[in-house]
C-alpha cells in the first residue's frame, strides 16, 4: 500500500500519472486484481476484506486527485511561461489624434450653457451692415466702429466682426423669451502677435418681460460660469462700454498664474480680462421691434479662455496645424 | 489718455485720496488703468542754483560750474551746452543713486574735480524734455538750492494711463477726468477762476469782426492778443512729456497744454491773415454742409473747424499778433460729414470726432492766462463769439425702472446725487420720477440705460449682488444644437481614429484655388480689403489649408501627419456650406516594436478604412470629380444613400512634390450628409446562414462597383450580405482578372437546404454571365 502511495506521490509530470493510474486504477490495473481476489475469500471475511479494499482504493483516489491538481497547475504554468513578453514595449503603440485646443474650450463654454437650457444658434459668416452693425446702435461713422476693423466685400457684405448679429437673427425670427449663445468664427482685419484675422467668439443673450432680466441675474450667471471655466478664481466687474448693451461692464478675474500677486500676463495688475457684458440697450431691440422687454448679453473670445486655460503662449501657432503642440492634448 | 495726479490735483483735492485708491476708483468707474506709474527721485538730487560757468581749461565740450547745493558750493564738470543758460539746474550730489543703480561719485573729468552732476530727465527716470539738461524756473514752485527736486510734487508725479471707451470723449481732458473722479470720490472740484491781470483796454471790436454765413452748428469764440516775445515753462514741457503730447515750437505746446487740459479744442492764427484792404481783421465762418464749418478769407479755404487748419495760417513762436479760437461742433454731424466728405484731418480731430469739450470761454480764458504767466502777452478785451443755439437733452428718470435695470433697490435721492455730480440738472417730477438735464458735453447720454449705466458706474458693480436669473423653462434644443452635437460626435470619433484636429483661417490665396480648379468667388463677390495676398479670397476647399498645414509639419520632421478639419468653405455665389476634409501624410503609425521601425506608409486601403472610422458606410465609386489635387487613378466618389458626397483621392504626385510632402491622402466630404438619421432595426433571422464564396473571370478594365450594381439588382431575399475578398490577375489571365466574392445567404424563415443554396448561387452566375460577361474560374 505504502509502495503503491508514493507510486502517486513520485509522478512528476501528468503523463506519468497517466501511467500510474493505469496501473493502480484500470481494467488490469493492481486494484481490479485486488478485488477479483475477493472470489476466493472466504464467506465470513468477506465483508471485512472489501471494506479494507474499499478504504485502501479511496486513500488512493485521494492522493492521485491532490497531485493531479498539483501538475495540473504546474502544467499550465509551464504553458503560460512560455507565452511571457515584455509589455513595456507596447505601450507606445495607442494611436490617438487629437482636438483642437480652442474648439475644445468651445466646447467646454457650450456644455455649460447647454446645461443651463440655452439654446445654440448659428448664423452665416458674410453678413450685411444692417446685422452686424445697424441693429446693434453702431450706426455709420459711430466712432466705436474704428475698434472693429472690419473685412468687406466688393458688393458691400462684410465677414461678421462678432457673433452678435446671431442675436439680431434669432430676435427677429423667434419670439420673447429668449435663452441663446451663439458660438462662432469672426474676423477682424488684422495681423500681429496678438491678433489674427479669423478668431471665435461665443455670444449669449437673454430676453424676458420687461423688469425680469437686471444686471444682478448678468453677475450671477458670470460668475458661476468662469468659476466653471477656471476654478476657484475671484471676478471683478469693471464699468466699460458697448454700443449694444447699457450698462455695459468688462469682466476680469484674479490672474491664474500669479493668484492676484501680479505677474507679467495680468501686466502686474493682478486681474485678466475675460469678458465683456451689459444690459441689452434699448436701441437694440427698438431695432427688432421688441416693445417691454429686458435683456443681458454677454461675449467672449475662445482663443483667449484657451490660452489662458492651457497657458498656450502664441496665438498664431494655433492656427497652424502644428502636431506638436496638438499632440500635448491628446 | 494720460493725466497725472498733480495736474488732476489742479482741479480736485486729492490729498487725502491715495494712489491705490485712485486705481480701485477709476477701474471701478469704467476708465480703465492702463498703468500706473510712480516717479521716484533720489533725495540726493537736489535744487542747485549755478554761481559760475566757465569753459574747462582742457576741453572744448565741457563746463565747470560753480553750483549752489544749499549745503555749500561744488565745483561740477558739465557736458551739456545748454548749461550756459541755466540759473537753476536739479543736481545728483555725491551718493545719489539714478536709475539703472548709477552711483554718483567723486571724479576727475580731464583733470577737473566734479563733484555731481547737472541732470537731464531721462538720466532722472522722467520723460525726455528735449536736448541737454533740465533747465528749471518756478512753474513748479518757489525754487532754493539744496531743496529735494522730488519734493515738488509736479516732478515726482504719477502718471496714469488710461484705458478710455469711445462714448468718453468727455474724459479726453485732465479737467473732465478730475469731473468724473469727483463724482466718483465725493469730492468736490476746486473752484477755480481765469482773469487776466494786465488788461489791454481796447475791446476787440476795434480791430476784428467777425460775420458767419449760413446755418451754424459750430460754436466759435476768437480772442485776439499781441506777443512780444513767447516762452512757456518748465512745468508745461515737462508735463507734456509725461502725457506723450507733443508741440512744435512754444506757442504750440502752450495751445496743445490747454487742450489737454481743459478739452476745449485751440487753434492759433496769424492774424495778419484776416486783415483786409481797411486793414481790419474779418473772420468769415462758412457752414457749407451740415457739420462742415469752413474759416474762409478771399475764396481762400484756411481751416474747417473741429478738423484741420492750414499751416501757412497758424501762428508759430515768431507771430507778434495772434487770434486765438475756441471751436465746438456735435460729434456725430461731424463724424457723419467728415467720413462722407472723406476730408483730411488733423490730430485735434480725435478729439472733436469723440466730443470735445463745449465750455469755450473756460478754455480760451485758461489759455489766455497760461500765456500771460509765462510770456509778454496783452490780450484785447472780450471776445467774438459764435454761439449755437443747443438744447440740452432732458431724460426721465424713472428710479424703480434704473433699479429694476440694476437689479437691487436704488434710492431717488443717491441717484439724483450721482448725476448732480456728474454735471445733470435734476428736476423732480414727484413720484419717484426725476428729469435729468443732459450736460452737453455728455451727449452720449440719451436715454433711461445710459442713466442706469452711470449709476451703476458710480455705486460700483462690485456693490450689486448677484441674483440668479428664474425664468419660465421650455426644451431648447432646437437642430443647431443637435448639430452642434453631431459635429462633436465626429471630432471625437476623427480624434479615435488618429487624426489631429486643424482650425484654418477660411480664407485662401485665389491664384492657388484658380491653379488647382477649385472654384472662386464671382469677381463682385470678392474681398476688397484682403489683409494678405495669401489670404486674399474665401475658400471653396478646406484642402489647400490642411495641404499646407502638413507641409509644416513635414518641415517639423513630422513622419505621420492625420490631420482633419472641420469647417466652412464657400461657392463662386458665396454660399456658405459645412465640410468635413481629412489629409493623412506619411507613415501610417509611428515607428515601434511590431512594424520594427519601419511602418507601412499611408495607402488607399488604409486611409479609406480611417476615414470610414469617422463618417461610418459609404460607397465607392470612380472619381467624376475635377481638380488638380486628386490622382486620376486613385480616386473615388464617396456615395452615401445613393448621393455622391464628396471624394476621397491620392495627392496628385505633382502636388505631391510642389508641396514637398511624403505620400498623401485626401478626402473631402459634405458634413450635412453625415448628421445622425433615424433608424428602423430590421427582423434578424433566427435560422442559420451559410457563407459562400464565387470566384469569377471579368475584364481588366471592370471596376467592382459594376458587378456590385448587377448584384445589388438582385431580388434575392436570402442574399443577405455582398462583399469582395479576393482579386487576382496574371500573364495567364491575360486581359481578364478573377474576382472572388464572398456572400452571405440565409432565410428568414427556414432553415437552409443545398438545393435553396445553389439556386441563389445560379441566379448570381446568370445575371454575372449575362450583365458583366463573366465566366466561372
Amino acid at each position: 500500500m505504502k509502495e503503491l502511495e508514493e507510486k502517486i506521490v513520485q509522478a512528476d509530470s501528468l503523463e506519468t500519472l497517466e501511467k500510474v493510474r493505469i496501473e493502480l486504477f484500470g481494467k488490469k490495473g493492481i486494484l481490479a486484481a485486488e478485488f477479483a481476489k475477493m472470489k476466493d475469500v472466504p464467506g465470513p471475511e468477506k465483508k471485512a476484506f472489501a471494506e479494507g479494499l474499499n478504504k485502501n482504493k479511496s486513500a488512493l483516489q485521494a492522493s492521485f486527485d491532490v497531485r493531479y491538481e498539483v501538475l495540473k497547475a504546474e502544467e499550465i504554468e509551464k504553458v503560460l511561461k512560455s507565452e511571457a513578453i515584455d509589455v513595456s514595449l507596447y505601450g507606445t503603440l495607442a494611436q490617438k489624434g487629437a482636438l483642437h485646443p480652442v474648439m475644445e474650450t468651445m466646447d467646454k463654454i457650450i456644455d455649460y450653457f447647454v446645461a443651463l437650457n440655452f439654446a445654440v444658434e448659428s448664423g452665416p459668416m458674410v453678413e450685411d451692415d444692417f446685422h452686424n452693425f445697424e441693429a446693434l446702435n453702431l450706426p455709420k461713422y459711430h466712432p466705436a466702429r474704428d475698434m472693429q476693423d472690419t473685412f468687406y466685400f466688393k458688393d458691400g457684405g462684410l465677414l461678421r466682426t462678432h457673433t452678435s448679429p446671431v442675436q439680431i437673427r434669432t430676435m427677429l425670427e423667434t419670439k420673447p423669451p429668449i435663452r441663446m449663445i451663439a458660438p462662432g468664427t469672426v474676423f477682424r482685419r488684422d495681423y500681429d502677435i496678438t491678433h489674427t484675422p479669423m478668431f471665435h467668439q461665443v455670444e449669449g443673450l437673454v430676453v424676458d418681460a420687461k423688469g425680469k432680466v437686471s444686471f444682478a441675474n448678468l453677475k450671477a450667471i458670470l460668475t458661476d460660469f468662469l468659476q466653471y471655466m477656471f476654478g476657484d478664481v475671484e471676478v471683478r466687474f469693471r464699468p466699460s462700454f458697448f454700443p449694444f448693451t447699457e450698462p455695459s461692464a468688462e469682466v476680469d478675474i484674479s490672474c491664474i498664474f500669479c493668484e492676484g500677486e501680479g505677474c507679467r500676463v495680468c501686466s502686474h495688475t493682478g486681474w485678466l480680462e475675460v469678458l465683456g457684458c451689459g444690459i441689452v440697450d434699448p436701441n437694440v431691440f427698438k431695432a427688432v421691434g421688441y416693445d417691454d422687454v429686458s435683456g443681458y448679453a454677454f461675449g467672449l473670445g475662445v482663443e483667449r479662455f484657451a490660452m489662458l486655460m492651457h497657458k498656450i503662449p502664441d496665438l498664431r501657432s494655433l492656427f497652424e496645424g502644428d502636431i506638436r503642440l496638438l499632440e500635448q492634448f491628446r | 489718455m494720460i493725466v497725472t495726479r498733480s495736474w488732476l490735483d489742479e482741479f480736485i483735492d486729492l490729498s487725502s485720496v491715495s494712489n491705490d485708491t485712485l486705481y480701485e476708483t477709476f477701474n471701478s468707474i469704467g476708465l480703465e488703468v492702463d498703468s500706473l506709474t510712480e516717479i521716484e527721485i533720489d533725495p540726493k538730487v537736489v535744487i542747485g542754483k549755478i554761481i559760475s560757468c566757465e569753459k574747462h581749461p582742457d576741453a572744448d565740450k565741457l563746463n565747470v560750474c560753480q553750483i549752489d547745493v544749499g549745503s555749500g558750493t561744488r565745483q561740477i564738470v558739465c557736458g551739456a551746452a545748454n548749461v550756459v543758460d541755466a540759473e537753476y539746474v536739479a543736481v545728483a550730489t555725491i551718493d545719489a543713486v539714478l536709475p539703472g543703480d548709477f552711483a554718483i561719485k567723486h571724479a576727475k573729468l580731464r583733470g577737473v574735480e566734479s563733484e555731481g552732476m547737472v541732470c537731464a530727465s531721462s538720466e532722472l527716470g522722467l520723460p525726455d524734455t528735449g536736448k541737454g539738461i533740465m533747465i528749471l524756473d518756478e512753474s513748479i514752485g518757489t525754487l532754493e538750492a539744496g531743496k529735494a527736486f522730488g519734493s515738488y510734487a509736479c516732478v515726482a508725479d504719477t502718471v496714469i494711463e488710461l484705458e478710455l471707451t469711445a462714448n468718453r470723449g468727455d474724459c479726453l481732458s485732465v479737467y473732465g477726468v478730475a469731473r468724473d473722479l469727483s463724482s466718483a470720490l465725493d469730492i468736490e472740484m476746486k473752484v477755480s477762476e481765469y482773469k487776466l491781470n494786465n488788461k489791454m483796454k481796447l475791446g476787440i471790436g476795434r480791430e476784428a469782426e467777425l460775420q458767419s454765413k449760413g446755418i451754424m452748428d459750430a460754436d466759435l469764440h476768437y480772442k485776439l492778443a499781441t506777443i512780444d516775445t513767447i516762452s512757456n515753462s518748465f512745468l508745461i514741457t515737462l508735463r507734456l512729456a509725461m502725457v506723450n503730447v507733443e508741440g512744435e515750437g512754444k506757442l504750440a505746446s502752450l495751445l496743445a497744454y490747454a487742450t489737454h487740459t481743459t478739452g476745449v479744442v485751440l487753434r492759433a492764427y496769424n492774424s495778419r491773415i484776416f486783415r483786409n484792404d481797411k486793414d481790419k481783421i474779418c473772420v468769415f465762418p462758412t457752414a457749407k454742409v451740415k457739420g462742415i464749418t469752413e474759416i474762409i478769407n478771399d475764396g481762400k479755404v484756411l481751416s474747417v473747424v473741429g478738423v484741420s487748419q492750414e499751416a501757412s495760417v497758424t501762428a508759430n513762436d515768431a507771430t507778434k499778433e495772434i487770434l486765438l479760437e475756441a471751436s465746438y461742433v456735435h460729434p456725430d454731424t461731424l463724424v457723419e460729414a467728415v467720413s462722407s466728405a472723406s476730408l483730411k484731418t488733423d490730430d485735434l480731430y480725435y478729439k472733436t470726432s469723440r466730443g470735445s469739450n463745449p465750455e469755450l470761454p473756460f478754455g480760451l480764458s485758461f489759455l489766455a492766462c497760461l500765456m500771460e504767466k509765462y510770456t509778454d502777452i496783452s490780450c484785447y478785451e472780450g471776445s467774438l463769439n459764435v454761439n449755437v443755439e443747443r438744447e440740452n437733452k432732458t431724460v426721465i428718470v424713472d428710479v424703480e425702472e434704473i433699479s429694476a435695470i440694476i437689479g437691487m433697490d436704488v434710492e431717488l435721492g443717491k441717484v439724483a446725487t450721482i448725476l448732480k455730480k456728474l454735471g445733470f440738472e435734476i428736476n423732480s417730477m414727484g413720484n419717484n420720477v426725476i428729469a435729468a438735464v443732459v450736460p452737453l458735453f455728455r451727449h452720449d447720454i440719451t436715454h433711461i440705460q445710459d442713466i442706469s449705466e452711470e449709476i451703476v458706474r458710480i455705486i460700483g458693480i462690485n456693490n450689486i449682488e448677484a441674483k440668479p436669473f428664474v425664468f419660465a423653462e421650455k426644451a431648447r434644443l432646437n437642430d443647431t444644437t443637435e448639430r452642434y452635437k453631431a459635429k462633436k460626435g465626429f471630432k471625437n470619433r476623427a480624434v479615435g481614429a488618429g487624426f489631429y484636429e486643424n482650425v484654418s483661417y477660411v480664407f485662401s490665396e485665389k491664384a492657388l484655388l484658380e491653379k488647382y480648379g477649385f472654384s472662386i468667388l464671382e469677381e463682385a463677390l470678392e474681398l476688397a480689403n484682403p489683409i494678405a495676398e495669401e489670404l486674399n479670397t474665401l475658400r471653396s476647399t478646406v484642402l489647400v489649408n490642411l495641404l499646407n498645414a502638413v507641409k509644416r509639419n513635414v518641415s517639423y520632421t513630422k513622419k505621420s501627419i492625420p490631420l482633419f478639419e472641420m469647417g466652412a468653405v464657400f461657392d463662386s455665389k458665396r454660399a456658405q456650406s459645412d465640410v468635413i476634409s481629412f489629409a493623412f501624410s506619411g507613415q501610417v503609425e509611428g515607428e515601434n516594436v511590431r512594424n520594427s521601425g519601419k511602418p507601412k506608409v499611408i495607402d488607399f486601403a488604409t486611409f479609406t478604412q480611417k476615414v470610414g472610422a469617422v463618417v461610418g458606410a459609404f460607397e465607392l465609386v470612380p472619381c467624376s470629380y475635377n481638380n488638380g489635387l486628386i490622382h486620376p487613378y486613385q480616386s473615388a466618389n464617396v456615395i452615401v444613400a445613393g448621393k455622391v458626397c464628396g471624394f476621397i483621392s491620392k495627392l496628385h504626385p505633382t502636388v505631391q512634390e510642389s508641396f514637398g510632402l511624403p505620400e498623401t491622402f485626401i478626402a473631402e466630404l459634405d458634413f450635412n450628409t453625415f448628421l445622425p438619421k433615424h433608424i428602423n432595426a430590421t427582423p434578424i433571422s433566427k435560422f442559420q446562414g451559410v457563407y459562400k464564396d464565387l470566384s469569377v473571370v471579368i475584364d481588366k478594365s471592370m471596376n467592382y462597383y459594376e458587378v456590385a450594381k448587377v448584384l445589388n439588382a438582385l431580388d434575392q431575399p436570402m442574399l443577405k450580405d455582398i462583399y469582395p475578398v479576393d482579386i487576382y490577375e496574371d500573364e495567364k489571365l491575360g486581359d481578364k482578372k478573377s474576382l472572388t466574392v464572398r456572400f452571405f445567404i440565409q432565410s428568414m424563415d427556414k432553415t437552409l437546404e443545398d438545393s435553396d443554396i445553389e439556386t441563389v448561387m445560379n441566379e448570381i452566375m446568370t445575371a454575372l454571365e449575362k450583365e458583366c460577361q463573366a465566366e466561372l474560374r
